[in-house]
């Protein structure tokens, strides 16, 4: 029925095959079989959704579960909406084609901040109330969430059920399980809640109250009876051995990464005091190298894609990097599948690594210096020296690349002028080393571009208490960069820094903007995250009508004393271990990575082991 | 290398499989069969597929061909099986053989058109023009061409409030029509219809005996 109402307007959309379902690797259950269904949400449309790798870990784990089924779900692009508005079509899930609003379970993966007025969205089309508030008592529906985001999930606290803190693989099966069973007897949808703010890793935020200061800081979150005060967040002990897809889901169209991906490790050593994902996943676990071979090359078999990626936060940290390039090259080869390597560090990228990554084909070459100084890049703990860019670059000109892309941060803690101008010196540099090299590829200028982002600053990281620059600070910063560049093998680009601000204003909100994100929403906000939808001033008003600003939350300076909205929230990063980052850089004191020196951030603590 | 050609069909959810998606989708589904397929040899190998006829997004087909080699002899019955197997869900192989002719022998393709209603009368009174003149999209501009020498009505009938409609038109390198032409003026001048469904049902040679 809804599936032929659909068909009836697919031809009048772009991409159509999006919006069907079909695609080999989809898992399709027959629903008297299932006892327990789980609506997996990706607030974006397919094409980024699809892309998700921990989307496809997790739909396969729980389809693994014979009565339990995972389906998908993905926001429907600005001209399929209009018609599903139209014509009274609601959310629904690409495998069954069931409505959204059948699903026991809907997830959100939550991957970024600028996906929030999306989730409140897709809610609606699902047909399900977009304020938990106004959702019935009964056991169905649960609407929850999960992702790095979620490490501070206040701001989305009003639309959410459930968070979901951590990794996935073992409490998501676990929740699951709890309401099967609660749902056999009967129990209300607050039953369920409670008993389920009792498993590791589950925060019901209808079940903590949050008192404020008169200066509109946070003075207390208070659980209430019978719940944890604290919420820690899910590990997976034994990563080797955790559960990985054998399969994934091909989509026939293109879509931003289109490839076999396995993720080779956890978290990372390197301790960026800017980079919230290099603490929230911590501790670092390996896959050995045997494992990533097995499961790149049943994956390749299984999919049959023409290309795979070794995933993680820092591939060539791996221990066994040289075993496991070394053993997927002969199958890649034959096979002719096409190895990409992404995050790979300036410091250890050697020629050996890049001579079999050329081996199958020529791609660009990206490093991320971060900041244009050593003084600052010391104050980031970007352990990166100039002398090591410079070899790289030399190994990969050498290697016959004339190209080289060079991301920065702006607006970085302690950042002066000098700073901005050593991006563009530095670039320089590197136009005059290519110069240099008797060697270099002939007959070919060389090219090299410079991105720049805003720093957003983030909890859970060392930065989590600067205040972020503000738009005239960014503004004058860029044009400071684009007046130092001289050379015309240098392009610079750089981003609208509105988005970068709404960013932070949500990364370290508090539960006062779910009122603002409802009415940003309403105001006509969607999509933010695409430069062609986003609009800053459905968001001032939203601010203003609530009688909040976004300076108090993103330009502030937050005292070491004062209380995060995510304090109650435990992801083993001692408040100690980031006051004492925090003081490091700002003497421009660098910390050595985590197999060179145990640096005490506190995860040892929940695991009970060394790291190394 | 053997040469090989292979008859699917192109149905449900596969209908909205493009034409360019369909290349990769296929490029994977060779890979998954694990069949001894040969790739190009040139700087970017890839796997070799030529696809005799591109099909319009959301029509169905039960003709489609496609040619690829194999690097070792395989039975046909084993090819087939192991390719329907990775195959996404909607396509299916009904035959494989050893071509003897070229694409270029296509001259013509039969299509199934399904109109909710009875249009039959008036389409019959749509046929009985001297002109069908429709503005046509070429690389070069647009251009006036009539319609009515190319279309030949194979079979009108009108059952179960539908009425089904089987036209050939011509096909192939030199000349060809998508039936969305005929169905483009039809349709809003009878107004009061749909198209439920289109299926390419026969692909043909210069004379007009079915295209192996």
């Amino acid at each position: 029925m809804l599936r032929e109402k659909i068909e009836k307007f697919l031809l009048d959309v772009q991409k159509p095959a999006r919006y069907i379902g079909g695609e080999s690797g989809s898992i399709i259950k027959d629903k008297k079989d299932v006892s327990v269904s789980f609506a997996f949400c990706f607030p974006d449309t397919y094409d980024i959704g699809m892309s998700h790798l921990g989307m496809k870990i997790l739909y396969s784990l729980i389809n693994s579960r014979e009565e339990y089924s995972c389906e998908r779900v993905f926001a429907p692009g600005i001209d399929f909406e209009e018609i599903m508005r139209r014509e009274d079509i609601p959310l629904y899930s690409l495998e069954t084609i069931t409505p959204v609003k059948d699903f026991d379970f809907i997830g959100f993966t939550m991957q970024y901040e600028l996906s929030y007025t999306n989730v409140l969205n897709m809610l609606e089309l699902a047909g399900i109330p977009v304020m938990a508030s106004n959702r019935d008592d009964r056991l169905f529906n649960i609407v929850c969430a999960g992702g790095p985001c979620v490490c501070n999930p206040e701001p989305l606290a009003d639309f959410f059920d459930l968070f979901i803190l951590g990794e996935g693989e073992e409490v998501n099966l676990e929740l699951m399980d709890l309401y099967k069973q609660m749902k056999e007897q009967g129990a209300s949808k607050s039953e369920f809640l409670l008993e389920a703010s009792k498993i590791k890793g589950i925060y019901v935020p209808s079940l903590y109250d949050v008192t404020y200061n008169e200066d509109g800081t946070v003075k207390a979150v208070t659980a209430q009876e019978n719940v944890p005060a604290v919420v820690k967040k899910r590990i997976i002990d034994d990563f080797d051995n955790v559960f990985y897809p054998d399969n994934f889901v091909v989509p026939f169209t293109d879509i931003v990464h289109n490839r076999v991906s396995v993720e080779v490790l956890r978290g990372c050593i390197r301790g960026c005091r800017f980079c919230q994902a290099g603490f929230i996943y911590r501790p670092f676990r390996e896959k050995s190298a045997k494992n990533v071979c097995e499961q790149a090359r049943t994956l390749c078999e299984n999919t049959g894609y023409e290309e795979l990626s070794l995933a993680s936060l820092s591939t060539s940290d791996h221990s066994e990097i040289a075993e496991i390039v070394g053993g997927l090259i002969p199958y890649t080869e034959k096979e002719h599948v096409n190895l990409s390597l992404p995050s790979l560090r300036v410091d250890n990228f050697s020629k050996e690594l890049m001579d079999e990554i050329k081996k199958v084909r020529k791609s660009g070459l990206t490093f991320a210096p971060e900041a244009g100084t050593q003084r600052l890049r010391d104050v980031i703990n970007k352990n990166v020296t100039e002398e090591e860019l410079m070899r790289t670059c030399r190994t990969a000109f050498e290697g016959g690349y004339a190209g080289v892309k060079l991301y920065f941060m702006m607006g970085l803690p302690t950042e002066t002028d000098e700073d901005i101008k050593g991006m563009a010196e530095l670039a320089q540099r590197v136009i005059d080393l290519y110069y240099s090299l008797p060697t270099r590829p002939k007959g070919r200028g060389v090219q090299v571009s410079i991105s720049t982002a805003t720093f957003v600053p983030k909890p859970f990281t060392p930065f989590e208490f600067e205040p972020q620059a503000t738009r005239e600070e960014i503004m004058h910063k860029q044009q400071l960069l684009i007046d130092s560049i001289t050379s015309k093998k240098i392009r610079a680009s750089w981003h609208d820094p509105s988005t970068s601000i709404l960013e932070a204003v949500l990364a370290r909100g508090d539960r006062r903007l779910g009122q603002v994100i409802y009415k940003a929403w309403k105001n006509g906000s969607k999509f933010d995250s695409w430069g062609e939808h986003f609009n800053f001033e459905y968001w001032d008003k939203a601010f203003s009508d609530c009688g909040l600003n976004m300076e108090f939350y993103a330009s502030r300076k937050r005292e070491y004393d004062e209380v995060m909205p995510w304090d109650h929230l435990d992801y083993y990063i001692s408040k100690e271990f980031l006051i004492r980052e925090n003081k490091k850089a700002h003497n421009a004191e660098t910390t050595p990575h985590c197999r060179q020196n145990c640096a005490a951030c506190g995860v040892t603590k929940e695991t009970g082991r060394a790291c190394f | 290398m053997i040469k090989i050609r292979a008859v699917y069909e192109k149905r449900g959810r596969a209908k909205y499989i493009s034409h360019l998606d369909l290349n990769r989708c296929m490029q994977r589904t060779f890979k998954r069969s694990g069949i001894p397929v040969w790739y190009t040899e040139g700087f970017n190998p890839h796997i070799y597929i030529n696809f005799a006829l591109p099909l319009s997004l959301g029509y169905e087909s039960r003709c489609e061909i496609m040619d690829f080699n194999i690097t070792e002899g395989v039975p046909f019955k084993e090819l087939i099986e192991s390719l329907n197997k990775a195959m996404p869900e909607g396509i299916f192989i009904s035959k494989i053989y050893n071509p003897t002719t070229k694409h270029t022998a296509i001259k013509y393709a039969d299509f199934k058109i399904t109109f909710s209603g009875d249009v039959a009368e008036s389409f019959n009174n749509f046929m009985s023009r001297d002109q069908i003149n429709t503005i046509k999209k070429t690389k070069k501009g647009e251009k006036e061409i009539d319609l009515k020498p190319d279309i030949n009505v194979i079979s009108l009938e009108e059952t179960d409030g539908k009425t089904i409609l089987v036209l050939r038109l011509p096909a192939g390198t030199e000349k060809n029509l998508n039936p969305s032409l005929v169905t483009d003026l039809f349709v809003p001048e009878f107004g009061n219809t749909e198209i439920l469904s289109v299926e390419r049902v026969a692909i043909l040679d210069d004379k007009q005996k079915e295209f192996v």
